[in-house]
């Protein structure tokens, strides 16, 4: 039986701790040069993450629900019968972004039918125990207030409730996933621990303003859009710039690269988008390439925040130098 | 020995825990160099010199342990005035024979006594010239004062007075400062209050003069009083588990059990003849005959009497050598028909792979037990392949190959009773774990039950040849439902017993010349005593002294220190407190200690023998040797050796440089296979040969790999056959680091990985730099891992005494690249 | 009480026995086959299928009191450090990551569904989540052996006690035993990695504590390890922050957008 083991079954029986591993290959390195001065063979001394396309992408849909709930909420609060559509599509974009960003999580998972072990306990030093536990619980709330908005007069009260809550889950929902980041051994992330909360917030806000800016809106409507997409561009640029100046040497995997690319490109994005939205003019076409624009910003930064942090802990080695001894 | 005894060097790392100096000694910078204080690069296969020059900076510094030199070793004896030394001949000893390839022995005498060796080649004196000589104790003349120009310690300050520091510079490229250091630190942790030990590996012993690398050593330890007191001594770690009991129960085609010497077809046809031969006139070697009987006793029982000289013709005959390498050179001539190879992976393991292959093509059958179908069982797989040799261009396909083949899966240690015996001597007892699976078969299941059938085969012929057969005991209980033959029960009839009621014997001395005792291993009388395993024996440390008597056993007589008379001075008192351990109680007029006495319990440090003293009589108060005729450790070898009494300098069979001293430029005696398939380059400066090699183990893998390249969890450790080599050389040949390199000697070319490493560095010898290559020799063409095998790359040599092989020193060439792959060959997977 | 490893770099002799007893008992795979050209490290580094690593380092630097010339060898057999404060155990939103009775930090294979989040939490690269079964692994300092009262696999076949398992503070006494031999027999370099809070606060000190003698990145160990949850406050306070900012953002723009008359 070639499993790696050298175990013969007909007397052994697997038992051992790991004995359901199935035999994985390391891929052949690359000798390094013979003598790497400092460090280990420029060995990376993190482990890169294991996470795929699915968990920036959530973090972009995420953005986009938690930011929703909380415009929702705003309107649902200060807004009046004018804005009840407007706080029924932000509604029902919290849950369906919950839904689908629940969805965009599972998929990551390596074991994917014990999804709901992440609701098994509540850890408060787990950045995605307590984020599991705000989308759990936002999702539905947002979709029930969806629900209930039709319906009797308790009923719609208690979805009002529903809604009021989940505008205030929507807030941690919309950038938990920068604390995720950040409470992490990868010395990009943990770094711009400060800034990152700040740029995942004002990203979720351009690009929740962004999608709402591809519907048709009332003109009230694309105004609360444009103002509260406007705050969100200019704070995702501001943020940016001051992420790149917390975070020290460990943005270089930022700027280089592939992730480099990325975050440049998502300046410029977000740049044009914040331009084009403030030019004079109504019209839909306008709005339409703000809206996509901004869009792709948001989802450039997370990209490339993703994947600069998976440089970041491949690069986990220090700098070569000649070995000495510890003081 | 961190590389290739990991286990056993557990002790090495406890006693630097205590503050030991370790030093490390090799051409390599290795695991064991990575953990010692001194680290002392040596070119492979100058080691003579080196240690040689301690021997002459121990006597210029007189340094010597002065007591124990004059009393306990040979150094005051007079040698015969027809001893000539090197020094004298140009590299020769007197003796030699130009036509015969030969010394004639007795030119190395002592004056006026012939002493019989206790061990090597006791034929080389025979009995003829022993009649000429009467052989007295009391005719050894010794000058204590070792002025005389003829005594030992004259002979070895003259021979060794040109191995200087200087030299050793020049010869092994060995700084002459750090050689000092080791010099002084080796001279400074010995004496009264502190002494000091030699380990060395298998590798010491693969050189065409690696008996005498031995014996250098052994002469620093006798000068510096190292030897049998504790912490002395000199270890040989050997290369596998129970190696030691190998040879002890020998698997060696020249010795029966117990170090008794097979006897030979010509000049032993007699038991009284043969007994002559081997019985030494005075100390212990003069209770060969009891030894020798009691062991037919066991091989014949009821059919051995002394009227037909206890079935002593019954024995096989040696008709001269048959060790591996012959044997294989007369399996390629087509005069070996049959070859059995047990727990052996000779086309990995030995040297030659592609000759001894095409030798195996020619045998009728083949028999292989192991663990796997290894490289040795499937030969016939990769003839068509085999183009490792150069010599060897027939094309032969498995078809062609009229070799039958029997392959025997064998059991592990985990799956039979049985007992290992480490290189202290010490018998452990292992119990089996599990049944063996599917046909897996112990060797003892294995030679059992081929012995019952023969015996059957035979049983009622009668034909005078097969009565050995007929004749021979075989009578072992089987258990259980594949017959397995009660291990202990061979360890009982090891133990010896009495002939009249099957009482296990105590130990030795209690074993008789006159039938009346049995014993399958004299020397390890007493495993079984009291009818009680005392090899299984494992009593805590805590529970017992500090010399742990109650773990195991150790032969002869549990005694955990050989010659440990050695660890008190003449008068019988410890030589310090801190170094006690075996001592005269005058009160109780015995010997006493921490460990059984190695002496004869009752004789006191005054008893002389008289001028008559027959036997063990002749052991006087202050001969711990008592082994050796004289009961004095040798310095000086009078006889058992074949290529001289006294260690010498010679290169290597294929070596870069000139011999520094001698005109001689290798071991005169040695051996070499003169034929097509074996060339040898030549002797120094081979232009086409321009490096040296040597080859080594990793601690990752066990020898040709049968263990260990089949084993997932070794086989990732070290995946991959590589050689090292240093920067500079890799500069010198453009090889790249985790590249590919082609090596190759005049018998074959083999491909690597490389490995660049500083571990790795070039000596200075004389002005010339020198580049050495490090070889493992793991990997074959069977296994998880695949690569290939180093000993295709060395021609069969071997030295005189062991006809071991010359491994660790040769010369061939390093290019960068992959080998050719030849018409018809498969590469590895 | 809690139990540990003392590993004693001084001692190691690279024999590899801990790798390979760890492989046997926890019935671990083989993880490749490939020369690495890493001196004769070719495991390269801890990881699902390798809960040992020795390290082997060829420095063109002597060692205090050793007489080899420009070079010295060290090894090193690395381990999950089951920090006091471990990283991946509070990271792990499952709760499949536990502190267990001997306080040695231990994944229940039943439980972890591979978020992968404990990868990234860990500050010495140790846990990794297998590309095949979709799981983390990591040492368990043999919590099965453990519980039969028997020490890891590791420290059982080492052979020349570079790995000590025991109590932690017994360990710590015999590790501070060895750092004063050392000093006093000149090997000034040496030091202990971890042994405690006061020496690495970051982990509140690591229940696999090392003696080291050159510093901690040339055996691929991280100077300063930490925590990560160490600095979460900055972070979580930052999300609450930027949360008020985009609360006010929102209200903001639906209350300047009202027309007259609403509510």
């Amino acid at each position: 039986m070639n499993d790696g083991r050298s175990i013969d079954l007909t007397v052994a029986t697997l038992e051992g701790e790991a004995a359901q591993q199935i035999a994985p290959s390391r891929e052949e390195i690359e000798p390094p040069p013979v003598s790497v001065a400092g460090g280990y063979y420029g060995r990376p001394y993190l482990k890169p993450p294991v996470w795929i396309w699915s968990i920036p992408t959530y973090f972009f849909v995420g953005g986009i629900a938690g930011s929703a709930m909380t415009m929702g909420w705003a309107a649902q609060m200060f807004g009046g019968r004018e804005f009840r559509r407007f706080e029924q599509h932000c509604r029902w974009v919290g849950a369906l972004g919950g839904c689908v960003g629940t969805a965009l999580l599972i998929h990551d998972l390596g074991r994917k039918e014990r999804f709901l072990f992440m609701l098994r306990v509540f850890r408060p030093t787990s950045a995605m125990s307590v984020g599991s536990w705000v989308l759990a619980t936002a999702t539905p709330l947002s979709a029930g207030s969806a629900l209930l908005a039709r319906a009797d007069r308790p009923l719609r009260q208690l979805g009002d409730t529903a809604g009021a809550a989940a505008g205030l889950l929507g807030m941690p929902l919309a950038a938990y996933t920068a604390v995720l980041l950040a409470n992490t051994a990868v010395p990009l992330w943990r770094e711009s621990r400060r800034s990152l909360p700040l740029l995942f917030a004002a990203s979720s806000m351009a690009s929740m303003a962004s999608l709402f800016e591809l519907m048709s809106l009332s003109n009230r409507e694309q105004a609360v859009v444009r103002r509260f997409g406007t705050i969100g561009r200019a704070g995702e640029l501001a943020a940016s710039l001051q992420l790149e100046r917390e975070a020290g040497p460990a943005v270089k995997p930022l700027r280089q690269g592939a992730p480099g690319t990325l975050w440049n490109a998502a300046s410029v994005l977000t740049a044009s988008s914040l331009v084009v939205s403030l030019l004079p003019g109504k019209g839909r076409k306008k709005r339409i390439l703000s809206g996509v624009l901004g869009l792709l910003g948001s989802a450039c930064v997370r990209f490339a925040v993703f994947h600069a942090g998976k440089a970041s802990a491949r690069a986990a080695s220090p700098e070569p130098e000649l070995p000495r001894f510890p003081e | 020995m961190a590389e290739c005894h990991p286990v056993g060097f557990q002790w090495v790392m406890e006693a630097k825990r205590r503050g030991a100096t370790i030093i490390h000694v090799d051409p390599r910078f290795t695991r064991t160099s990575a953990v010692a204080d001194i680290h002392v690069p040596i070119r492979a296969g100058s080691d003579i010199v080196f240690l040689g020059a301690i021997i002459r900076y121990i006597i210029e510094e007189r340094r010597w342990f002065h007591d124990y030199v004059v009393h306990y070793t040979n150094a005051a004896t007079i040698v015969t005035e027809e001893f000539q030394d090197t020094e004298d001949l140009d590299g020769l000893f007197s003796g030699w024979n130009p036509e015969k390839h030969k010394y004639a022995a007795e030119f190395w005498q002592y004056q006026d006594a012939h002493v019989t060796p206790a061990a090597g080649h006791r034929e080389q004196e025979s009995a003829e010239t022993r009649a000429a000589h009467v052989t007295r104790i009391g005719a050894i003349q010794t000058d204590p004062t070792l002025e005389h120009p003829r005594c030992v310690f004259q002979i070895l300050k003259r021979h060794f007075a040109r191995y200087t520091p200087e030299m050793v510079e020049e010869t092994c490229g060995i700084p002459r400062e750090l050689f000092l250091k080791v010099a002084q630190t080796l001279c400074d942790n010995s004496g009264r209050e502190r002494t000091s030990a030699f380990c060395y590996s298998v590798g010491w012993t693969q050189h065409s003069v690696g008996v005498q690398y031995i014996r250098t050593a052994a002469i620093i330890q006798q000068l510096l009083g190292n030897m049998g007191r504790p912490g002395g001594g000199i270890m040989a770690l050997r290369g596998h588990a129970s190696i030691q009991g190998s040879t002890d129960i020998p698997t060696l085609y020249d010795l029966l059990p117990g170090y008794l010497p097979m006897p030979r077809a010509a000049g032993s046809g007699t038991f009284q003849k043969y007994v002559e031969q081997n019985r030494s006139a005075s100390a212990w070697w003069s209770e060969f005959p009891k030894y020798i009987v009691s062991l037919l006793k066991a091989y014949f029982g009821d059919h051995a009497t002394r009227e037909n000289d206890w079935c002593y013709d019954d024995l096989p005959r040696l008709t001269g050598d048959h060790s591996h390498m012959t044997t294989y050179a007369a399996m390629a001539d087509g005069s070996v028909k049959g070859y059995f190879v047990m727990g052996e992976n000779p086309v990995v393991g030995s040297v030659n792979g592609g000759f001894q292959r095409a030798a195996m093509r020619k045998l009728d059958w083949l028999v292989v037990r192991d663990f796997q179908m290894t490289e040795t069982a499937e030969f016939w797989k990769t003839a068509r392949n085999d183009a490792s040799n150069w010599a060897i261009t027939e094309k032969i396909g498995s078809e062609q190959i009229n070799t039958e083949v029997f392959f025997f899966p064998a059991a592990a240690h985990t799956e039979k009773d049985g007992s290992f015996t480490n290189t202290q001597r010490l018998l452990q007892w292992h119990h089996k774990a599990i049944e063996p699976l599917g046909d897996c078969r112990s060797e003892l299941h294995f030679i059992y039950h081929l012995g019952r059938r023969l015996k059957e085969l035979y049983g009622s012929s009668e034909d005078p040849k097969d009565r050995p057969v007929r004749q021979l005991t075989w009578d072992y209980p089987v258990r259980g439902a594949i017959q397995e033959p009660e291990a202990e029960a061979v360890l009982r009839e090891i133990n010896g017993f009495s002939v009249a009621d099957g009482k296990p014997v105590e130990d030795y001395t209690k074993l008789r010349d006159d039938g009346s005792t049995a014993c399958g291993c004299w020397i390890y009388a007493g495993c079984y005593r009291n009818g009680v395993n005392q090899t299984a024996r494992r009593k805590p440390a805590p529970e017992q002294n500090w010399v742990a008597p109650e773990w195991g056993w150790a032969w002869p007589q549990n005694r955990r220190l050989l010659y440990n008379r050695a660890s008190a001075d003449p008068e019988g008192r410890p030589w310090s407190e801190r170094k006690r351990y075996v001592w005269w109680d005058e009160e109780k007029r015995s010997w006493t200690g921490y460990d059984q006495p190695d002496f004869i319990k009752d004789r006191p440090p005054s008893y002389r023998p008289p001028e008559d003293a027959q036997g063990i009589e002749t052991i006087s108060g202050i001969d711990p040797f008592l082994m050796n005729a004289d009961g004095k450790s040798w310095i000086f070898v009078p006889t058992g050796l074949r290529d001289g009494p006294l260690p010498t300098h010679y290169e290597p069979i294929e070596s870069l440089v000139k011999n520094p001293f001698y005109g001689q430029q290798s071991n005169p005696a040695r051996m070499e296979w003169h034929r097509r398939e074996n060339p040898y380059h030549r002797p120094w400066n081979d232009p086409a040969f321009p490096y040296l090699l040597t080859t080594y183990r990793l601690t990752e893998h066990h020898t040709a790999g049968g263990m260990s390249r089949w084993l997932s969890w070794l086989a990732e450790l070290q995946p991959e056959m590589f050689c090292e080599v240093s920067p500079e050389l890799a500069a010198e040949k453009g090889l790249t680091h985790g590249g590919w390199a082609t090596i190759t000697t005049a018998r074959a070319t083999i491909e690597t990985r490389v490995l660049i490493t500083a571990r790795i560095k070039p000596l200075r010898i004389r002005g010339r730099l020198i580049h050495q290559i490090g070889l493992p020799y793991h990997w074959g063409s069977l296994g998880l891992v695949r690569g290939d095998s180093t000993n295709e790359l060395i021609a069969f040599s071997g030295d005189p005494n062991v006809s071991i092989q010359e491994t660790k020193a040769l010369t061939g060439n390093i290019e960068p690249g992959r080998r050719i792959v030849r018409a018809g060959e498969r590469p590895y997977a | 009480m809690p139990k540990g490893f003392f590993t004693d770099t001084t001692v190691c002799i690279g024999c590899k026995a801990c790798e390979v007893a760890c492989k046997q008992w926890n019935q671990l795979p083989e993880d490749g086959l490939h020369f690495s050209g890493m001196s004769y490290d070719n495991s390269i580094e801890l990881g699902a299928s390798t809960w040992r690593h020795v390290a082997f380092i060829e420095r063109p630097v002597a060692l205090s009191g050793q007489n080899a010339g420009d070079l010295s060898w060290l090894m090193l057999s690395d381990v999950c450090k089951h920090c006091r404060r471990a990283g991946c155990l509070e990271a792990c939103p499952t709760g499949a990551i536990i502190r267990t009775e001997f306080d040695t930090v231990y994944v229940q294979p039943d439980i972890c569904n591979g978020c992968g989040y404990c990868v990234v939490g860990c500050p010495f690269g140790v846990i990794d989540r297998l590309q095949s079964d979709g799981r983390a692994w990591k040492c368990t300092m043999c919590y099965d052996r453990q519980k039969d009262g028997m020490e890891p696999a590791c420290a059982k076949a080492c052979p020349t006690d570079s790995i000590l398992f025991g109590e932690v503070s017994d360990l710590r006494e015999k590790a501070a035993g060895r750092l004063a031999q050392l000093h006093e027999r000149g090997v000034k370099e040496a030091y202990l990695y971890g042994a405690d809070k006061h020496s690495q606060p970051g982990t509140e000190g690591l229940n696999a504590f090392f003696l080291l003698v050159d510093k901690p990145e040339i055996y691929n160990l991280p100077r300063e390890p930490e925590a990560p949850s160490i600095r979460a406050k900055q972070s979580w306070l930052s999300l609450a922050v930027a949360s008020a900012g985009m609360l006010a953002a929102a209200i903001g723009a639906v209350m300047s957008s009202r027309g007259r008359g609403a509510r």
